[in-house]
C-alpha cells in the first residue's frame, strides 16, 4: 500500500533539498536538487517551474519523475513516483508556492535569482519509504487538535464580535503559542483590511489598513488562501505593504495609523477568515524563530479561521437586534477646556485636537455621534439607526458595522481620553464625553 | 561519446570538486524511460579522471541498480550544500561493481567535510546519520564521464562544462 502524500508533508517544507530525476526521450536522466516540493493534496505535489530547464524539458516530453525526499529531522526518506500534469501560472497554490519560494530565496542568500514562472502539478503514482539510519523526532510542542478543539470551545462561547476577535487572540496565545498575532477584518468597498486587535506588539495597531493583494496578508486575502513563509523576506513585508498603500491612497495629511510589525520576523503565516462565502478578514501570526510555522500550524490556523468565520455573522445578526434603552447613566461630569474634533469629508478623518484618530466608516460614525451630542445632547444610540443614516456611508452588502463600532472604540481607547464608547445592550451603545467638544469641520 | 574517450570530461578543477565535501546523489532509467533516482554516500575517480564510481547502500537505491545493469544510462549530481555549487555529470556506460576495502573510510572523509560546511545549519549528528551505512551493503556504480554540467540554481544552471 502507498502512503498518502499527508504522511510525509514534513519532508516537503524545504529544510532539506528534494532529488528530482527524469529522463529525456532519448533515454537520457537527469537528475537536479529543488528546494520546494509542495503539498497540493494527499494525491498531488507541485513543483517550482523558475527556469527552463532540464526537468522541465524533459517531463513537457515524458512526465513520469522520480523523487527522493528526506524528512528534515528525522532524516526518514521516501522515494516518490510521480507524473506531471499540467502548470499553473495564477490563483492560490501558485501564489501560496510564490511566496514560499520567496522565503526559500532570502533563506539561501538567492533572492532576485528565484522567480516563479508556474506551479508545475504532479500526480502522486506510489510513496515507497526507504530504509536507512534515522534520527529520532522530536517531541511534539503541542497538541494541535487539542488547540484547535479548546479554541473552538472558547470561541463558540463569545456573545459578541469584540470578545469573539479577542478570544481568538487569547487562544492563539494560550493554546498555540503564538506571540505575535493580527486580526484583521476586510473592507469590501475600499479592498482593504483593517486591524482590529493584536497582540505582542509594542503598538497594537488597531485601524492599520493593508490593501487587498499586498504582503502576506493582502495576498492571503486576496487568493483566500494560506500564505506561509519560513523566512520573511521584504518581498512580503508588511512594512512595505503598508507605505505602499499609504502612497496610493494619496493622503495628504498624517491619517496613516502605523502598521505593527515584529522587528526580525522570520516566520509568517496568514490565513483568509471567510463568513458564509465572502471574505471577512484575516488571521496573521508570525515570530522570530526559522521555520516556526509547519503544515500542520497552517491546518490549525485554518480551522480555527473556519470557526470564526462561521461566528462573525451569527453574531454580527444579533447585534441587529435590540436591547431596550438603558436606563438614563448618571453622567460623568463635562468639563474643561473646549476640544476640537476635526471632520475632513473627502474620507472621513476625524482628528481630535491636532491627533488622527480614525477614517473611513468608523470616523463617519464618530462625526455622526458627535454631532447628535453637541446638537441634540443625545449620548445613547443604537446599531440601527447607524445602519439607517444616510451620511454614514456603508457599504450595501456585508456592511460589517460592528467591526467598525469594535475599531471605533478601541481607536478611542487607546488614543482619546476625551471620548469613550460603552456597549449598554444588544444592538446599543452610549457615547461617554469628558470634555465640551467644539466641531470642526475641515 | 568519441570525445569522452580522448580527453577527461573532468578538469582537475571539476574533479577536486567532485572529491570534496559534496553530496552525491544518481539517477538512472529503465528501458521504459522511467526514472529511478537515490542518495549516495560517496565517490571515487580513477587517476585519470575518466573513471567516476559512486558509492550507494544497495537497500537505498531502489530500482537504480537494475536500471543501470539494465541501461547503462546513469547522472551523477554533486552539490555543495553551503554555496549550492552543483555540477552534474553524465554516462551511458554504467555498471556495477563491488565496493572496495577503502571505500568506507572514504565516505568518512566526505562526512566529515560535510560535518564542517553545513553546521550550524544542520547538527553534526544529522549529517552523520546521512552517511552511516554498513560496509557490507555498500555497492559502487561506475560510468566514464561523457557530459558535465554546470547546476547551480540560477539561469545559468544546465550550461555545459
Amino acid at each position: 500500500m502507498t502512503l498518502s502524500v499527508d504522511a510525509i508533508r514534513d519532508c516537503l517544507e524545504g529544510a532539506v533539498p528534494s532529488l528530482v530525476a527524469t529522463c529525456a526521450p532519448d533515454g537520457t536522466p537527469n537528475v537536479s536538487y529543488v528546494s520546494q516540493v509542495h503539498y497540493v493534496d494527499p494525491g498531488h505535489v507541485a513543483l517550482t517551474y523558475q527556469f527552463f530547464n532540464k526537468t522541465r524539458a524533459n517531463v513537457l516530453a515524458n512526465p513520469r519523475t522520480t523523487l527522493f525526499l528526506v524528512h528534515p529531522e528525522t532524516l526518514a526518506r521516501y522515494r516518490v513516483a510521480a507524473t506531471y500534469l499540467r502548470t499553473e501560472t495564477a490563483g492560490p497554490l501558485f501564489e501560496s508556492m510564490k511566496a514560499k519560494l520567496a522565503g526559500i530565496a532570502s533563506h539561501t542568500g538567492m533572492t532576485g535569482v528565484f522567480r516563479l514562472l508556474g506551479a508545475d502539478i504532479y500526480r502522486v503514482l506510489e510513496i515507497a519509504a526507504v530504509p536507512g539510519a534515522q534520527l529520532p523526532a522530536p517531541a511534539p510542542r503541542r497538541s494541535l487538535l487539542a488547540a484547535v478543539r479548546a479554541s473552538a470551545e472558547r470561541l463558540g462561547a463569545c456573545g459578541d464580535l469584540a470578545s469573539l476577535f479577542d478570544a481568538t487572540l487569547d487562544c492563539l496565545e494560550r493554546h498555540f503559542d503564538v506571540r505575535h498575532a493580527m486580526l484583521l477584518m476586510y473592507d469590501g468597498a475600499l479592498e482593504r483590511l483593517y486591524a482590529v486587535a493584536s497582540r505582542g506588539y509594542a503598538s497594537s495597531g488597531v485601524g492599520a489598513e493593508i490593501p487587498l493583494g499586498r504582503g502576506v496578508i493582502g495576498v492571503a486575502a486576496r487568493e483566500r488562501a494560506p500564505i506561509r513563509i519560513a523566512d520573511a523576506t521584504t518581498e512580503y513585508g508588511y512594512g512595505r505593504a503598508a507605505r505602499a498603500g499609504a502612497a496610493a491612497l494619496g493622503a495628504q495629511l498624517e491619517d496613516e495609523i502605523p502598521f505593527p510589525g515584529l522587528p526580525g520576523s522570520r516566520s509568517q503565516l496568514a490565513v483568509p477568515v471567510v463568513a458564509c462565502g465572502r471574505l471577512a478578514g484575516a488571521i496573521y501570526v508570525e515570530s522570530l524563530e526559522y521555520q516556526r510555522f509547519g503544515y500542520d500550524d497552517e491546518d490549525a490556523l485554518v480551522a480555527l479561521a473556519a470557526q470564526l468565520g462561521a461566528s462573525i455573522p451569527l453574531l454580527q445578526a444579533a447585534e441587529a437586534g435590540e436591547d431596550a434603552p438603558a436606563a438614563a447613566p448618571e453622567r460623568a461630569p463635562v468639563e474643561g477646556a473646549a476640544v476640537a474634533v476635526r471632520h475632513y469629508a473627502a474620507n472621513d478623518s476625524v482628528f481630535v485636537g491636532d491627533d488622527y484618530l480614525i477614517k473611513g466608516v468608523a470616523g463617519s460614525i464618530l462625526w455622526k455621534l458627535v454631532r447628535d451630542y453637541v446638537e441634540r445632547g443625545r449620548v445613547e444610540f443604537s446599531n440601527r439607526e447607524l445602519r439607517l443614516d444616510p451620511s454614514i456611508r456603508l457599504p450595501d452588502v456585508s456592511d460589517n458595522l460592528e467591526a467598525r463600532l469594535v475599531l471605533l472604540a478601541r481607536r478611542l481607547e487607546e488614543r482619546c481620553p476625551v471620548l469613550r464608547i460603552e456597549k449598554t445592550g444588544r444592538g446599543r451603545f452610549r457615547l461617554c464625553v469628558r470634555r465640551p467638544l467644539r466641531l470642526v469641520s475641515g | 561519446m568519441a570525445e569522452a574517450l580522448t580527453a577527461p570530461a573532468l578538469d582537475e578543477a571539476n574533479a577536486a570538486f567532485v572529491m570534496s565535501g559534496t553530496m552525491v546523489s544518481l539517477a538512472s532509467r529503465n528501458p521504459a524511460n522511467v526514472p529511478s533516482v537515490t542518495r549516495a554516500l560517496g565517490c571515487r575517480l580513477s587517476a585519470d579522471r575518466r573513471r567516476v564510481t559512486v558509492l550507494v547502500a544497495a537497500s537505498q537505491a531502489g530500482a537504480l541498480l537494475e536500471d543501470v545493469a539494465a541501461t547503462g544510462a546513469i547522472a551523477a549530481v554533486f552539490s555543495q550544500p553551503s554555496t549550492h555549487r552543483t555540477i552534474q555529470i553524465k554516462g551511458s556506460d554504467a555498471r556495477i561493481e563491488p565496493a572496495t576495502p577503502g571505500d568506507s573510510q572514504g565516505i568518512e572523509a566526505r562526512a566529515a567535510a560535510l560535518v564542517a560546511d553545513m553546521t550550524p545549519l544542520y547538527t553534526e549528528s544529522f549529517v552523520r546519520t546521512v552517511f552511516a551505512h554498513d560496509p557490507a551493503d555498500l555497492v559502487a556504480v561506475s560510468f566514464t564521464p561523457a557530459t558535465a554540467f554546470e547546476q547551480t540554481p540560477g539561469p545559468q544552471a544546465g550550461r555545459r562544462l
